[in-house]
């Protein structure tokens, strides 16, 4: 026993100048996400009165999403001409995603699906007017910018999804993956 | 160069000696003896050594030039008689299950240029000295997995399988536990990669093994806590000891993926003034291109390694040290077709029964992508007295840096979206007394030591596992008596675990901590009884317990990969472990079994519960998991059996059993290995009758894998909620059950004086289409198909004495 304690004691040292190094770990970095989307706005402008604005955004996408702007208050048997914004407000300044998906417009796709109330007569038909540049038998849509057509009044939301395709774009929603996934509240008068 | 590497070996050394015991291995009992002498004088020569290579073990001769050998399994070996001043011989012998095996007088002849100094070598394997339920693989076994990672290469072992994250990525699982539940010493050193990650490979190059030992079940006493389901010990070759520079070359190619591995050895033993000293480099290359499935490839499940490893040995009569540097570097491709953003699209690549993108062969390897580098620097001394015993003292550094970099949609960032470092140091004290004989002919023998650990974790970019400082010590002792036919070994060891995360509080930007620590006691009793010189039983009961890892506790993010978020629970306690096994060997001229069975009951088994409740994040819904504790029982059966049919050919089935049960929640658990069974014929070719016959050693074996479906799972329920349907439990049922032919030949062959062995086998040879329930890809994709592998290895002697 005596050895032992001996021998214990010799490690000491050993674990004071391992003890000893630069603590690394207490300088905490932030979290930080390389593709973060934390702002999400569609604004839908009134064709037949351009200063009829309607703008919806649900902030702080990333994390616990806050829909207090989210509702889309639109007028029945209307068409609006849309456009979405995806903003990265980590990052200062805040990064403009819209800019960077434009760039990439070859692999994403904007997909738009309105979904009313049970037993509602609501109805929101979204056209997307924007083109890629993806070879034949494309060009496909991209979806940054849109028309939209209200019919009936009622409630119901609008699903936005945007799909990543690297090298597998087709026009359908079906190939990739989401890069965001998130309804915005209808409300048509 | 690593700069930041520092090396801070303090040496402290007390007195001591031990004469090399040999302890028991289980399965192996054969003992060889014999005589040396020399040729010139015919009087015995005593000290000189005998060293069986392919065990990297041996004996000294006694005043009468006696040697013996114990616990050596049946096998073929080539074995080094040599002493100072006298040409070392080699001679190859089989050792069958034969009790006893007497060699010839080995005369060995004066060789006038040497006369050097004793060397006393130092080899044994380290899992020899513990009485635990244990297979190895090393020799040809281990020749037929070269080319394979660590993880898959240990899948040849009853009571082993590995739980995969694709192709390209693929982690040992021990009767059913793995990744923290698991201790791998690597070259002896606690190996510390963030071995939580289920996607978390151990960064250790294959090739520096010259045999991989597993303990099964609660090793905790000499390893360290945490052992709950077992130790895994890659222990390289010996070092040389004859001078002679000496090199050794690997190559492996395969069909599948073609890929592509170079390993090479290069070793040397000094000899007059120098003796003593030697050295070894070592390295291999390995690439490997997109996996092939039956019917399409496998997008970016390309990989490579690099890796390289230097050892300096100097032994002196009673004193020796050793320093080792290893570096592993890995690429590791994920497989594309995996990749999803959300829950929605999880589904809708399950219920495809093809990945949408198939793409033709590649060695392209982009996003998604793990990169990692793993460093070791250690230091180990040891002096030996005849009085005291042997003191062996350990010192360890290592670095592993994590990054992973997941697919990219709009950023045209090059940062990983995870980097994780971890610094880890390690020391280690053992002392092990001189052997006593006690007055009624036994023998007791053993050890006391202590192991220290500090890690430093630091992350960036996302959030998975905070930084954090841990601080480990544990002391043991582990005594052994054996008398007659019985063996009884007995161990007791007390830990110490603390541990301090940071978190950064992202609106003051102020740091946070948070510190727990534990403490306790395992034990560990076992004993063998020899009933007759073929039958031998034995038991063994001990406990361990595993502190819960930083990841348990603080993890919080979401874990693309495996679409989940994962929610650790700061409140876990320590799981603690009771492991029973129970064991029959029986070996007779012409058949050999190996039957065990264990129960493992883990009090606060640790596990992810699912939350009933989705995250709702940017890229849509994802389940949501809380690290949870429940009462488990892990019991199963392992069991290998091998029959001699003729005097050449041999059957030889293994099989495993395994039944985890979740006590608490009266349910399956998640993740365990199906039953499987591995049945094959080997036919071993009869020596040519010195017909100047250059090819020797020829088998060629065929072997049917059965894996049966996991028919254990938790209840797999769906609901909806939201207008979204979620699961509990899996995603998906289980796959069915598949059964695989291999086939292998082989072959040894003189290359000029040097003699080759090469090694062509199949895997999967029917091409069949199957998935593995413990491959988290299997939701996408099949595994892959046939494999047609070509292994040759080829040692150079440059120069001998």
């Amino acid at each position: 026993m005596q050895l032992l304690k001996k021998a214990l004691w010799m490690i000491v040292p050993v674990m004071l100048v391992a003890s000893s190094c630069k603590k690394d770990e207490q300088n905490v970095d932030p979290t930080d996400d390389n593709e973060a989307i934390t702002t999400a706005t569609l604004t839908l402008t009134n064709k037949a009165v351009p200063t009829d604005i309607v703008t919806a955004t649900i902030e702080n996408l990333n994390t616990n999403a806050n829909f207090t702007n989210a509702t889309l208050n639109l007028k029945a048997n209307t068409t609006y001409s849309g456009v979405v914004t995806l903003l990265d407000k980590t990052k200062t300044p805040a990064l403009d995603a819209t800019e960077e998906i434009k760039e990439k417009a070859n692999e994403h796709l904007f997909v738009y699906t309105y979904t009313a109330a049970t037993s509602d007569p609501s109805s929101l038909t979204v056209t997307i007017t924007d083109k890629d540049s993806n070879p034949a038998p494309g060009p496909y849509p991209i979806g940054l910018t849109t028309e939209m057509k209200t019919g009936a009044a009622g409630s119901g939301k609008l699903k936005v999804v945007l799909r990543h395709q690297p090298n597998s774009k087709n026009g359908t929603a079906t190939p990739g993956s989401s890069d965001l996934d998130t309804d915005f509240p209808v409300v048509i008068k | 160069m690593r700069g930041y590497l520092t090396i801070w070996f303090v040496m402290n050394i007390l007195a001591g000696v031990v004469q090399v015991g040999y302890g028991q291995s289980r399965s192996c009992r054969a003992i060889l003896t014999g005589r040396i002498l020399g040729a010139d004088n015919h009087e015995p020569l005593t000290g000189a050594t005998v060293y069986i290579r392919e065990l990297a073990t041996g004996a000294v001769a006694d005043s009468a030039g006696n040697f013996q050998v114990l616990s050596v399994c049946p096998g073929r070996y080539t074995i080094d008689f040599q002493f100072v001043g006298y040409k070392t011989i080699d001679q190859t012998i089989i050792v069958r299950n034969d009790s006893t095996l007497s060699l010839a007088p080995i005369a060995l002849l004066p060789d006038s240029e040497t006369l050097r100094e004793v060397v006393v070598t130092e080899h044994r394997s380290e899992a020899q000295q513990l009485l635990q339920n244990q297979a190895a693989l090393s020799g040809n076994a281990l020749e037929a997995t070269r080319g394979q990672s660590l993880g898959e290469s240990l899948k040849a072992l009853p009571g082993l399988y590995s739980i995969q994250t694709g192709p390209s990525i693929s982690k040992p699982v021990i009767h059913g536990l793995y990744s923290n539940r698991i201790l791998t010493l690597n070259n002896g050193v606690r190996q510390e990669d963030q071995q939580w990650g289920s996607e978390h490979a151990p960064q250790i190059d294959q090739f520096l093994a010259a045999q991989l030992t597993v303990i099964k079940g609660a090793a905790s006493i000499k390893y360290g806590s945490d052992a709950i389901g077992g130790v895994i010990l890659v222990e390289p070759k010996a070092m040389p000891t004859v001078p002679g520079l000496r090199s050794e070359v690997n190559l492996v190619g395969g069909t599948n993926g073609r890929q592509g591995t170079v390993s090479g050895l290069m070793e040397q033993a000094f000899t007059n003034k120098l003796a003593g000293l030697s050295w070894r480099l070592q390295g291999t290359l390995k690439r490997v291109g997109y996996a092939k499935t039956p019917n399409y490839y496998l997008e970016n499940s390309s990989y490579l390694e690099n890796s390289f490893a230097g050892t300096v040995k100097y032994t002196k009569q009673r004193i020796g040290a050793e320093l080792f540097y290893s570096q592993f570097y890995t690429k590791v491709g994920l497989f594309r077709g995996a990749q999803v953003g959300s829950l929605a699209d999880f589904y809708a690549a399950i219920a495809r029964p093809e990945p949408l993108s198939q793409p033709g062969f590649s060695y392209d390897l982009g996003r998604p992508y793990q990169q990692v580098q793993h460093d070791l620097l250690k230091a180990k001394a040891f002096i030996r007295s005849e009085r005291l015993g042997m003191l062996t003292l350990t010192v360890a550094h290592q670095q592993n840096v994590r990054r992973e970099y997941d697919i990219q949609s709009f950023s045209r960032v090059t940062d990983p979206e995870l980097y994780l470092k971890l610094v880890t140091q390690t020391a280690d004290l053992i002392w092990e007394h001189q052997p006593i004989k006690t007055a009624n002919g036994g023998q007791l023998s053993g050890s006391v030591g202590f192991n220290g650990i500090t890690q430093g974790n630091v992350r960036r970019f996302l959030f998975l596992i905070p930084n954090y400082r841990n601080y480990g010590g544990g002391v043991y002792a582990l005594e052994r008596y054996a008398h007659d036919r019985w063996t009884l070994e007995g161990g007791i060891r007390y830990d110490y675990r603390w541990l301090r995360a940071y978190f950064l509080d992202e609106t003051t930007k102020l740091t946070t901590e948070k510190t727990r620590d534990w403490s306790n006691v395992t034990g560990s009793l076992g004993t063998t009884y020899q009933l007759t010189s073929k039958l031998m039983l034995s038991g063994n009961v001990s406990t361990a317990w595993r502190a819960p890892t930083v990841s348990d506790l603080y993890s919080n993010g979401l874990h693309q990969s495996a679409v989940a978020y994962e929610q650790g629970n700061p409140d876990l306690n320590p799981e603690q472990a009771y492991n029973l096994n129970v064991s029959v060997e029986y070996s007779s001229d012409r058949l050999y079994v190996d039957m065990g069975i264990y129960n493992n009951w883990i009090n606060n088994y640790i596990y992810l519960k699912p939350d009933s409740v989705p995250i709702i994040r940017q890229r849509g819904a994802f389940p949501a998991y809380t690290y949870n504790q429940v009462r488990a029982t892990f019991r199963g059966l392992d069991a290998t059996v091998r029959y001699k049919l003729t005097s050449q050919l041999t059957l030889t089935s293994k099989t495993s059993l395994l039944f985890a049960y979740d006590h608490t929640n009266r349910d399956y658990l998640v993740y365990i290995p199906a039953n499987h069974t591995e049945n094959g014929l080997r036919y071993d070719f009869e020596k040519p009758a010195s017909r100047q016959g250059r090819i020797t050693d020829v088998y060629l074996s065929v072997n049917h894998q059965y894996v049966a479906r996991q028919n254990r799972v938790p209840m797999v329920t769906q609901r909806e909620e939201n207008g979204q349907i979620i699961f509990t439990g899996d995603f998906a049922p289980p796959p069915p059950a598949y059964s695989l032919i291999g086939a292998e030949v082989g072959f040894s062959c003189k290359v000029g004086s040097n003699p080759m062995n090469v090694i062509l086998m199949g895997t999967n040879l029917l091409n069949q289409s199957y998935r593995d329930y413990l491959d988290r890809f299997r939701y996408f994709a099949d595994e892959p198909g046939r494999n047609i592998m070509l292994k040759v290895k080829l040692p150079l002697v440059f120069a001998r004495g």
